[in-house]
């Protein structure tokens, strides 16, 4: 390696990053623009403005252009600082790496508050199609907070009035929000930990390297080293119990305000009769209910018991095979004199089981059929008569064991559809109703012209 | 002696190298075209809601006289084990003359908020076994669990023995109290009540975010400065933007089994503790008689070995095997050392088991 006199190695440096800087002008001319700078003390990363101008925007690989292009600044700001140091540690004074480390996170237009903490830099950066942080999702309820930082200022004033329930409501969701804030600054800090556990790893690491024939060379092996550093301070953190703890509560506090917000949407979008989220959830669990019984009913246990029966079938099978080959064939004479089978009446459960229902439904709908228009209804169903076994085919006889209704009960089924006494339900008619509330008006009209008096 | 020995005029060279490849690269990476996935020809044999079974068509007939049916993770797109001809778990199995069916889970949204994992494992995976056992004609199938679809059909298996003739593991969670897991570790400070009470289904942007925050300068930083390396590479440029799409085209949580998921297995540790029940039944791994395989990663970040290699000492067969592989969570399907050595494994061992 060669040596520059101390005094010299200014001037080394700046004409590596002049050259740095030409060449980079002569990369952006080709790419198709001209837009080159020549400075010998910019610093590299800059360059990347101009790619990012270039090749960023919508296109159909844009997003992975933005990740290459965030992640080659980094590195570029990180081997200019490397750089750096190293042709001042050829002028003699040995640079101290981790301090160097330390400035190359500082690169100029980047947000100040990740200055020496790359690990937030790198969780920051960690955004676009498909990935959502939690920040940024606290960002997007950002308009519908308003109102609880507002309600910061009256937190211990005590709710009252007409509006003591949104007052209520709104300093819980201030409540919440600073829950988060003071969450979020615990993690932030327990990140910058980490960073800076990473830059002591990071020495250390390099110390193992003072060997001979393990020295690093080349800014990508010093670059993965300190990956390797970063990575490994952040999981030592992130394992940690401390982290569990706050991580845990970052996520709760950021849920609580979230649920603060959802149930002030939910109150506008009543108020407007618009519906609701839990209104929505709510059907689609009881439909999902639904589908899990109907499911359940016709494919969950039909297809058991048609596996058990196929089960049953084949023993039945199996059992006659057998029973065949042991029985000797009759002889022709006992074959005449055999019994006849005995016949037997088929039972038919599952017709008398049906025809509960059946026949209690069908008196319910009598009864409220039967009803006389405006008398109170029978709140206590009528116990469905006990269903006789058939004796023939046909569905006659059971229409025969029905009793009829008398002549001036029955209705048409249209009118009963018109009726406003509906099953279960009395209804009055729409005139009825209009005569109710004329009866009723006259009579506080009258009370109140009374009292008047 | 320094330990930093860097040649100036070579760190500069090293550095205006990289940008070379940037300004070459940046523009052909802006004009390629979105990147296909899937390599293999299929056919659906079932489907239900969003669900879809398909069986994959080989080159020639399936020598293997079970089929295997693979039952991928929710959390990801199942198309990782046929992401491309060279790099397909499907295509190496098919090869070996094995009949592949896949379950494909579809993208959930908020009409499926309320499936429980007893939907899924009772519910689904049961109708797609019994959907392949009728389309072969058998009664038991061999199973292939994936990741969480590992966890599932670990359950699967000990509630259904019946159906299953053998069982394949691959980077399955089993003990999920290991202190090397990161994900369990912060799972376990969460409130999962308010957290599916608040989402209702789990956005999966953030599902996203936090596997990238396992290792946020890694898998954020240090990745795209390996692709700069490759830009230049029409291939392996396909190669990794195949691979970016993959890891960003996630389907959203069912709310209800993420609830269940979560709190019975990250944060209660019932497949190893006992007490985890699904639906009517309790599973018990001491069920799992039949032969097992279970494959996993040495350098798996998601699911740490030690959280996989302990199903040894739960799963009541006596014909138990092991694979360690080296290499990680994705390597696994998508390496070339994978492409060498998974399928065969897979294709050995239940060779050894057709009888």
């Amino acid at each position: 390696m060669k040596d520059w006199p101390k005094n010299e190695w200014m001037d080394q440096w700046q004409a590596l990053s002049r050259q740095y800087w030409n060449a980079f002008s002569d990369l952006t001319r080709e790419a198709g623009n001209g837009a080159g700078r020549d400075a010998a003390a910019m610093p590299w990363h800059e360059g990347f403005e101009q790619w990012a101008r270039m090749f960023g925007g919508p296109g159909k690989q844009s997003e992975t252009v933005e990740r290459v292009l965030a992640s080659a600044k980094s590195f570029t700001a990180f081997a200019q600082s490397m750089i750096a140091a190293a042709t001042a540690g050829n002028a003699g004074a040995a640079p101290n790496w981790a301090e160097v480390l330390r400035n190359g996170f500082k690169m100029p237009g980047a947000d100040a508050s990740l200055f020496s903490n790359p690990v937030a830099q790198a969780l920051r950066e960690i955004s676009g199609q498909g990935v959502k942080s939690f920040e940024e999702m606290m960002q997007g309820l950002a308009p519908a907070l308003d109102p609880a930082r507002e309600a910061k200022s009256w937190l211990n004033v005590p709710a009252f009035g007409f509006l003591r329930e949104h007052q209520e409501h709104y300093q819980k969701m201030a409540v919440a929000l600073i829950e988060y804030q003071e969450q979020t600054r615990r993690y932030n800090a327990l990140i910058l930990k980490s960073s800076q556990r990473g830059f002591e790893l990071f020495e250390s690491k390099l110390a193992a390297r003072e060997e001979p024939g393990r020295q690093i060379d080349s800014l990508r092996a010093l670059y993965d080293l300190w990956v390797d550093a970063a990575e490994e301070a952040y999981a030592e953190t992130a394992l940690s119990p401390e982290f569990r703890e706050v991580y845990g509560e970052l996520v709760n506090a950021q849920m609580r305000v979230r649920s603060q917000i959802q149930q002030e949407v939910e109150r506008i979008a009543t108020d407007f009769g618009m519906p609701t989220r839990s209104e929505l959830d709510s059907i689609g669990q009881r439909l999902h209910d639904l589908r899990r019984e109907v499911r359940n009913g016709a494919g969950g246990q039909s297809s058991s018991l048609a596996r058990e029966v196929e089960s049953l079938r084949r023993e039945v099978a199996a059992l006659k095979a057998a029973l065949k080959e042991r029985t000797p064939a009759p002889a022709p004479k006992a074959a005449a004199a055999a019994p006849k089978p005995v016949k037997r009446k088929r039972s038919r459960p599952v017709a008398k089981e049906r025809a509960q229902p059946v026949a209690a439904l069908r008196a319910d709908v009598k009864e409220s059929v039967s009803a006389p228009v405006g008398a109170p209804p029978s709140r206590e169903p009528k116990a469905a008569p006990p269903p006789r076994p058939r004796v023939t085919k046909g569905r006659a006889p059971v229409r025969a064991q029905r009793a009829l209704p008398s002549p001036r009960a029955k209705k048409s089924v249209a009118k009963v559809a018109h009726s406003p006494t509906r099953v279960g339900h009395p209804v009055l008619s729409f005139a009825e109703r209009m005569k109710a509330f004329a009866r009723s008006a006259h009579k506080s009209h009258s009370t109140a012209r009374r009292g008047g008096r | 002696m320094e330990p930093v020995k860097i040649e100036p005029t070579r760190a500069l060279d090293e550095a205006l190298k990289m940008q070379k490849k940037l300004a070459a690269g940046l523009k052909t990476l802006r004009e390629l075209d979105d990147v296909g996935y899937g390599a293999t020809d299929k056919e659906a044999i079932y489907r239900e809601d969003k669900l879809v079974v398909y069986r994959f068509k080989g080159a020639r007939k399936p020598t293997a006289k079970v089929p295997i049916l693979i039952v991928y993770a929710l959390v990801n797109r199942p198309y990782m084990v046929d992401l491309q001809s060279d790099r397909s778990l499907v295509g190496n199995l098919l090869a070996q003359g094995e009949d592949v069916y896949l379950i494909d889970w579809g993208y959930p949204d908020r009409a499926d908020r309320w499936l429980t994992l007893d939907d899924y494992i009772n519910g689904y995976i049961d109708r797609s076994v019994d959907a392949v056992a009728r389309h072969t004609g058998l009664d038991r199938i061999n199973l292939l669990g994936i990741c969480q679809g590992g966890a599932f059909s670990l359950c699967y298996t000990s509630l259904h023995p019946d159906k299953v003739k053998n069982l394949i593991t691959m980077v399955t969670p089993v003990d999920f109290h290991t202190p090397d897991n990161m994900l369990s570790h912060w799972m376990r400070g969460v409130d999962t009540d308010l957290f599916v009470d608040t989402l209702g289904n789990v956005p999966a942007d953030l599902m996203n975010w936090c596997y990238l925050t396992l290792k946020p300068v890694r898998l954020n930083q240090q990745k795209y400065i390996g692709l700069v390396d490759i830009l230049d590479d029409k291939g392996e440029l396909e190669n990794f933007l195949r691979m970016e799409k993959w890891i960003f085209d996630s389907p959203d949580q069912a709310g209800e089994a993420f609830r269940q998921f979560i709190k019975d297995f990250y944060q209660g540790n019932k497949l190893v503790k006992g007490g985890l029940r699904i639906g009517e039944g309790e599973v018990d791994l001491g069920n799992i008689t039949m032969p097992v395989l279970n494959i996993f990663a040495e350098q798996d970040h998601l699911v740490p070995p030690s959280a996989s290699r302990v199903l040894a000492d739960h799963v009541g067969t006596k014909d138990y095997t092991q694979l360690a592989f080296k290499g990680g969570h994705i390597g696994i399907y998508v390496s070339g050392r994978a492409q060498r050595e998974v399928p065969p494994a897979i294709h050995n061992w239940l060779a050894q088991r057709a009888g």
